[in-house]
């Protein structure tokens, strides 16, 4: 297998060591070390011990500072050189990957996914999330590994490319108005067996949780929230 | 019913790992485990709603960093056990409740072995700053490992939960209708939520109300 192939297999592994002292560092160095084994042997040394160093990043976009950082040890350029690179990557491609995916390609996919799901069936919302999600998952780590070996130490150049500004720019409000849309649409296939009196109520606790979130209480959310409502429901449920 | 116990554990394991560990495919996603746990159990249609329902959940969930979370596609292959074969609406809130239980006992694990792979880390400090890939792999493995065991537990308690709470839902049926519209409620106000956090003050608030206003005009004219 080729180098820049198994550290891509090895990237999809990245975060199974995640620690709260070096993040996903020792991932990163199990990753990065198919493209490091052919060094001279005291200079592999020298980059595996920079690459267990804290470090972390997007997990689908670690590939590209695994690839540069590995590119610069092959150009031979200096330990600090290195290490810099290293650090400077890790807030840039934190800030990409949160806007690109957590803000636009999870609500996007996840809201198409409901949407399809509501109305036709949850097997087909599911395949059609699936497709939707892994088309970009995949095409977007594939693409960030590629550039990271081509640009090397100028792989910024890369982030600020306009294909990823433009979808930047569009996935957060695509995944809004997609996620925005579902939202009621899933209600509404939920609520579709139950009386007005009872769709009010969910409307209501629906209110409800949302103002504890929001404004009320915010650590009291989501799970939370559910699982003190379910409880009460259910001794309410019991006593009367 | 034994192969059916099988394919859950097996089935479980492959989700839970796929939250962080490996791939992030996003079969971990309640709408995927627990539809396809349904699939398992021969009920996707109760699988996939109460999926659907913990989706909404899921959508609260910001995974940077170091935060901790549930873990929902656990909760949702518990959750799509127990509301396999249950009747209609009456079952669905319980099986919502026991999946935030479970998806709650994911998120505690996720954290031991978070601690757990910080532990060995330190343990292995000299030896992984000199860069020994032996150290490096080890760990790494070991991580893994921990994950593989942490999904495994995480599944058989909650199938556990799911079977005790399917034989106890019809003797409460208020209270387990109760249940299906707080938390059918909670699920919606968390998904609203959770995206205002998301994007904060920018404009794709602008954007989600839009979609909001066009998903409640849907409602109305095409249902």
């Amino acid at each position: 297998m080729k180098p820049l192939t198994a550290t891509w297999f090895r990237s999809l592994l990245v975060q199974a060591s995640f620690n709260y002292d070096r993040m996903i560092a020792v991932g990163a160095a199990w990753a990065i070390q198919p493209l490091l084994r052919s060094l001279p042997k005291d200079r592999y040394h020298e980059a595996m011990r920079r690459s267990t160093q804290f470090f972390n990043a997007h997990p689908y976009l670690v590939g590209m500072a695994m690839s540069a950082v590995a590119r610069t040890e092959q150009d031979g350029l200096s330990g600090d050189m290195v290490r810099r690179l290293r650090h400077a990557l890790i807030s840039p491609l934190g800030s990409v990957g949160d806007k690109l995916i957590w803000a636009g390609l999870i609500p996007f996919s996840v809201g198409v996914g409901l949407t399809v799901g509501a109305l036709l069936s949850p097997i087909a919302g599911m395949i059609v999330f699936l497709v939707l999600y892994n088309a970009a998952h995949f095409a977007l780590r594939t693409w960030a590994l590629r550039e990271g070996w081509r640009q090397g130490r100028a792989v910024a150049r890369a982030l600020t490319a306009k294909g990823i500004q433009r979808g930047m720019r569009i996935a957060g409000p695509l995944g809004g108005l997609v996620v925005g849309f579902a939202i009621p649409v899933v209600g509404g296939w939920l609520a579709r067996e139950f009386t007005l009196h009872q769709k009010l109520g969910i409307g209501m606790v629906g209110v409800l949780a949302l103002a504890f979130a929001q404004w009320i209480l915010p650590s009291f959310r989501g799970i939370r929230f559910g699982l003190v409502v379910a409880a009460v429901a259910f001794v309410v449920g019991w006593a009367v | 019913m034994t192969n059916e116990f099988s394919l859950l554990m097996l089935w479980g394991t492959v989700v839970g790992v796929d939250m962080a560990s490996v791939g992030q495919v996003m079969i971990s996603r309640p709408l995927v485990a627990g539809t396809v746990a349904g699939m398992i159990l021969g009920d996707p249609i109760s699988g996939g709603t109460v999926g659907m329902v913990l989706e909404l959940f899921a959508l609260d969930v910001l995974p940077v960093g170091s935060a901790r979370y549930p873990d929902y596609g656990l909760g949702a292959v518990a959750a799509a056990t127990a509301a396999a074969g249950a009747p209609g609406v009456f079952g669905l809130g319980v099986a919502i409740a026991v999946g935030l239980v479970v998806a709650y006992a994911g998120e505690i694990g996720v954290v031991m072995i978070r601690r757990a792979n910080s532990r060995d880390v330190r343990r292995h400090r000299d030896d992984l700053d000199a860069g020994r890939l032996r150290t490096v792999r080890g760990i790494h493995y070991r991580g893994l490992l921990r994950d593989v065991v942490r999904s495994s537990v995480v599944t058989l308690f909650g199938l556990g939960l799911a079977v005790a709470a399917y034989r106890w839902t019809p003797g409460t049926r208020l209270g387990a209708l109760l249940m299906t519209l707080v938390l059918i409620g909670t699920s919606l106000g968390a998904a609203t939520s959770g995206i205002f956090r998301m994007v904060g003050k920018t404009n794709i608030v602008r954007w989600f109300g839009l979609g909001i206003i066009l998903g409640i005009l849907f409602v109305v004219i095409v249902q």
